[in-house]
C-alpha cells in the first residue's frame, strides 16, 4: 500500500474541563485508508515502579477517531504518563508520548449552570449535573441593605434544592460555585441571579 | 470525602474508587489464596487502634503494600488482565503515603505500639512463602479497606 513507515501522531495535548479529559492529537493521514490508533497510559505508581508496563485505554485501543476521553483511565490524583501510537493493516507507527504529564488538579473549574425557580412561595435553584467529583456551594440572600448571606452545600445528584421561603414583594438573589474534592479546588461564582416575589410586600 | 487518621487528614482520595476496583477483581484474586488457615489482617494488628496510632499504622501498612505487595503482585495483574484497577489502587494509595508522610511527623508518642501492630502483620507474612503471602496480603485488601473506611468522613 505504498506506506513504508507509518508516522507517528504528533501534537499530543490534554483538555480537561469540569474533570472530563480528552486527549487529542493531529491525524496521520493515508489517501484511501482508515488509520486507527491506540491509546495507552501510566500513572505515576507505574512510572516508579513498573516502568516498562502501559495500560490500555479503556475506550481507544484502537480507535479511528484523533481523540480519546480519557477521563475513566485517570482515577488517582497522580501524574499520568499517555502515549499514542498509529496503526494500518499492519504497519504500526513509533509512539508517541505526551510532552508533559497530565494530573486531574490542573483541569479548569467552570461557574456551573443553575436555574432559580419559585414552587408557591419556596425559592428554588436547579444546578447542572456535572457528575459524582461536584459539590455546590450555593450563596443566597435577600435584596436589602444589611441582608445576610446564607451558604448551603449541595451534594451530588441531589436537585432541585430548596433554599427559603420567601416573602411576597421581596426580591432575592443567589449566586454558585463548584467544589471538587478530590483535587481541593473550587470554581468561580457563576452570574448573581436575583428574582423579586409577586404580591404585595407584607406591612410591618 | 477525606480520611481523618487521628490528627492526619488527607483529602483527594475517594474511598468508593478503590472498592470498585478491589470488587472488579476480588474474586479473581481470592480465588488464588489456597491458605484458609492464616490471616495477615488479623484482629490483633487493627482492632481498639487509637486516633493517634491510626496514622502510623495505616502510613507503615500502605507504603509495604506500595514498595512490596503491589511490587511483587503486578506480573499476576497482568497474567490476570486486571492491570486497570490495580493501578487504581496502586496509585491511590501512592498518593495516601505521600500525604501522610506530610503530617505524620509532629507525632512520637505512639509510634512504638503502631510498629509493634505493623510487625504482627509483617512476621505473619514473613512465615509464608513469598509468593503466597503477597497473594494473601493482596487478597485481604477489602479488610484494609474496611478498616480505613472507619476514618473516612463523607
Amino acid at each position: 500500500d505504498g506506506v513504508a513507515v507509518l508516522p507517528a501522531p504528533q501534537n499530543l495535548s490534554v483538555q480537561s474541563t469540569n474533570m472530563k479529559h480528552v486527549l487529542t492529537w493531529s491525524p496521520v493521514t493515508v489517501p484511501e485508508e482508515i488509520v486507527h490508533y491506540s491509546v495507552e497510559y501510566q500513572g505515576e505508581y507505574e512510572s516508579l515502579y513498573t516502568s516498562h508496563i502501559w495500560i490500555p485505554s479503556i475506550w481507544c485501543s484502537p480507535t479511528q477517531r484523533p481523540e480519546c476521553d480519557i477521563t475513566e483511565d485517570i482515577t488517582a490524583t497522580v501524574s499520568y504518563s499517555l502515549r499514542v501510537r498509529a496503526t494500518l493493516g499492519s504497519l504500526t507507527s513509533a509512539w508517541s508520548t505526551l510532552k508533559h504529564r497530565f494530573n486531574q488538579n490542573s483541569t479548569i473549574l467552570t461557574p456551573p449552570g443553575m436555574e432559580i425557580t419559585m414552587d408557591g412561595f419556596h425559592l428554588l435553584i436547579k444546578l447542572e449535573d456535572l457528575g459524582p467529583h461536584f459539590e455546590f456551594f450555593v450563596s443566597y440572600w435577600r435584596r436589602e441593605p444589611g441582608a445576610k448571606e446564607h451558604i448551603k452545600v449541595v451534594r451530588p445528584g441531589v436537585l432541585p434544592v430548596y433554599l427559603e421561603t420567601v416573602e411576597p414583594g421581596a426580591a432575592y438573589c443567589v449566586k454558585a460555585r463548584t467544589f471538587v474534592k478530590a483535587i481541593g479546588r473550587h470554581s468561580a461564582f457563576s452570574p448573581t441571579e436575583c428574582v423579586k416575589v409577586q404580591g404585595e410586600a407584607l406591612p410591618l | 470525602q477525606e480520611f481523618q487518621f487521628g490528627p492526619c487528614r488527607v483529602e483527594g482520595v475517594v474511598l468508593q474508587k478503590l472498592w470498585q476496583a478491589f470488587w472488579a477483581m476480588k474474586d479473581i484474586v481470592q480465588a488464588q489464596d489456597n491458605i484458609m488457615s492464616v490471616r495477615l489482617l488479623r484482629k490483633e494488628v487493627l482492632q481498639n487502634v487509637s486516633e493517634t496510632e491510626s496514622c502510623h499504622l495505616i502510613r507503615a501498612l500502605l507504603r509495604f503494600y506500595v514498595n512490596t505487595v503491589f511490587k511483587n503482585y503486578h506480573d499476576k495483574a497482568v497474567e490476570f488482565g486486571i492491570l486497570k484497577p490495580f493501578s487504581t489502587l496502586a496509585n491511590n494509595f501512592f498518593v495516601l503515603v505521600s500525604k501522610l508522610q506530610a503530617s505524620q511527623e509532629k507525632m512520637f508518642s505512639t509510634r512504638k505500639s503502631a510498629r509493634r501492630r505493623f510487625l504482627l502483620f509483617y512476621q505473619a507474612f514473613k512465615q509464608l512463602d513469598r509468593e503466597a503471602a503477597v497473594t494473601k496480603a493482596f487478597g485481604e485488601m477489602d479488610i484494609l479497606l474496611s478498616w480505613m473506611e472507619k476514618f473516612y468522613q463523607l
